[in-house]
């Protein structure tokens, strides 16, 4: 089936570093999914769904804002598009643990004066992309082919684990991403980081936990002879990209890697126009790297 | 808070504080007894080298009602929740969320853990959500370093990041504000009542 008007549609879920730090990955989505013909309407004033700081101190309220947003998004059609992986696993965890624990959902039930929404399908975009709308049909608009493009694949944590929860792909040795980015003509690499902590939300408060662990990570592709990273969440990419730099001070090695959003990528294989994918406001220049590629 | 790092431990049955240790398996729902010790938590855990106590000595302590020894280190707050250990653990221990349930132990205390960097972002990451809804990331970055101390503190990366449009100097409030004010409260309120934890 190749979809004709929009045939796949969905409420959407950005989350607060999309309309900050991670905004080309907000624009490149949009763009992408507008080209793909798939609908995504913004859920109307959601709030922040706790992250990381919620959850570390006080689960009652990181269930209950979560909750509260899933309320929110349930007044808008279709399955809930999320972007970031964190938002992404906050509100399915959210899900998972009021599914099975009755007396923890009564009091998020308090907490929020109304009902707990479990039915709702949350989906990170990688899972819409790749399942709900499928790597066939992904292949198949691509014009554009990223060839000789090397990519190493990141996922971070929360993409896969627990694996309970966001049950996106196998916990241990997922390939989603790496399918995902293949329809697009690139080659992705076989590497080590993949899925090693990059630090996340310790870039504000231990900032030198993030040094050591994304300065691994960057190390790891290197090695592996990739030209770029992918990822899909915007608290990696602020590592990988916004401190690079400073790793790079700090260890003495050269890396210049861009890391891109998988949206920027497969948005510019299916033929956005470059302008529409915010790649000047990422830290580490990519566009040096596609115009050597010849991809601009 | 006197230095019990270096103290001698002592067990018997009086010192094995199974009253605690009910408190985190309550908190965090998963079993704290059942742990045997293989390390696989530890093995893969990427903070590992941050920590004073490595996560499987952490539930360990536990077991032998050291508690103060947890609460009162590092490690706690060194966690970064990437639930690998979890994901591991052969026998099911759910390491990640019993790493919450001392955090709040410890939170509910004000905090007898030294670590006061991580507790201070939390604080005022939480606040944000009270007061504006949402995460303004520059507004988060600023107060931290004022209330850390530390004014230099990625001193460049706020006027390169503004110049890439990646920090917003202004902000909206949420229509749900209301709302949000009025999750806090009754949660406060559950909480006076003993209706939560």
């Amino acid at each position: 089936m190749s979809p004709t008007k929009n045939v796949l549609n969905y409420s959407y879920y950005p989350g607060c570093s999309l309309h900050a730090s991670g905004k080309e990955y907000d624009e490149s989505a949009r763009a992408l999914f507008k080209m793909l013909k798939i609908g995504l309407q913004e859920v109307p004033d959601w709030f922040c769904c706790g992250a990381t700081p919620a959850h570390n101190v006080d689960e009652l309220l990181s269930l209950a804002l979560c909750a509260k947003n899933l309320e929110l998004a349930n007044a808008v059609e279709g399955d809930l598009a999320v972007a970031c992986a964190a938002c992404f696993s906050r509100l399915k965890t959210t899900q998972h643990k009021l599914g099975e624990n009755e007396v923890k959902r009564r009091q998020v039930e308090q907490a929020i004066d109304g009902k707990v929404i479990l039915e709702k399908p949350v989906k990170h975009l990688l899972e819409i992309l790749a399942r709900d709308f499928g790597l066939e049909n992904l292949r198949g608009t691509v014009k554009k082919p990223l060839t000789g493009l090397k990519i190493a694949t990141y996922y971070g944590c929360l993409l896969t684990r627990p694996p309970e929860v966001p049950q996106l792909d196998c916990v241990e040795a997922p390939t989603i991403m790496e399918r995902v980015v293949e329809t697009t003509g690139a080659e992705s690499v076989p590497w080590s980081h993949r899925m090693e902590c990059c630090g996340a939300n310790f870039t504000l408060s231990r900032p030198g936990v993030v040094l050591k662990l994304t300065g691994d990570i960057l190390a790891s592709a290197k090695r592996a002879g990739a030209d770029c990273l992918v990822v899909a969440c915007p608290l990696c990419h602020g590592n990988l990209d916004i401190r690079q730099k400073e790793i790079e001070e700090v260890t003495g090695e050269e890396y210049r890697m861009p890391v891109f959003y998988i949206t920027q990528l497969l948005a510019l294989a299916c033929g956005v126009s470059p302008g529409k994918l915010g790649f000047g406001s990422m830290i580490v220049n990519p566009v040096p790297l596609l115009k050597e590629k010849n991809l601009l | 808070m006197k230095n019990i790092k270096n103290t001698k431990m002592e067990l018997s049955q009086e010192t094995m504080n199974v009253g605690f240790i009910k408190k985190v398996e309550a908190l965090s729902g998963s079993s704290v007894r059942r742990c045997f010790q293989c390390g696989k938590c530890s093995a893969g855990c990427p903070m590992r080298s941050f920590m004073d106590h490595p996560p499987n000595r952490i539930v360990r302590l536990i077991q032998l009602g050291q508690w103060e020894r947890v609460l009162a280190g590092r490690s706690i707050w060194y966690c970064a929740s990437c639930e690998t250990c979890s994901t591991r653990c052969p026998n099911k221990v759910d390491l990640a969320a019993i790493m919450d349930a001392l955090r709040k132990l410890s939170w509910d205390a004000d905090g007898p853990s030294k670590e006061s960097y991580v507790q201070l972002a939390n604080k005022l990451f939480i606040n944000n959500i009270k007061q504006y809804g949402r995460q303004y990331e520059m507004r988060l970055a600023a107060v931290f370093n004022v209330k850390s101390g530390q004014f230099l503190k990625d001193l460049m990366l706020g006027p390169k990041l503004i110049s890439k449009g990646k920090l917003k100097m202004f902000h909206s409030k949420n229509k749900n504000l209301a709302e949000i004010e009025k999750i806090f409260s009754r949660i406060e309120e559950m909480r006076k009542n003993g209706d939560a934890p």
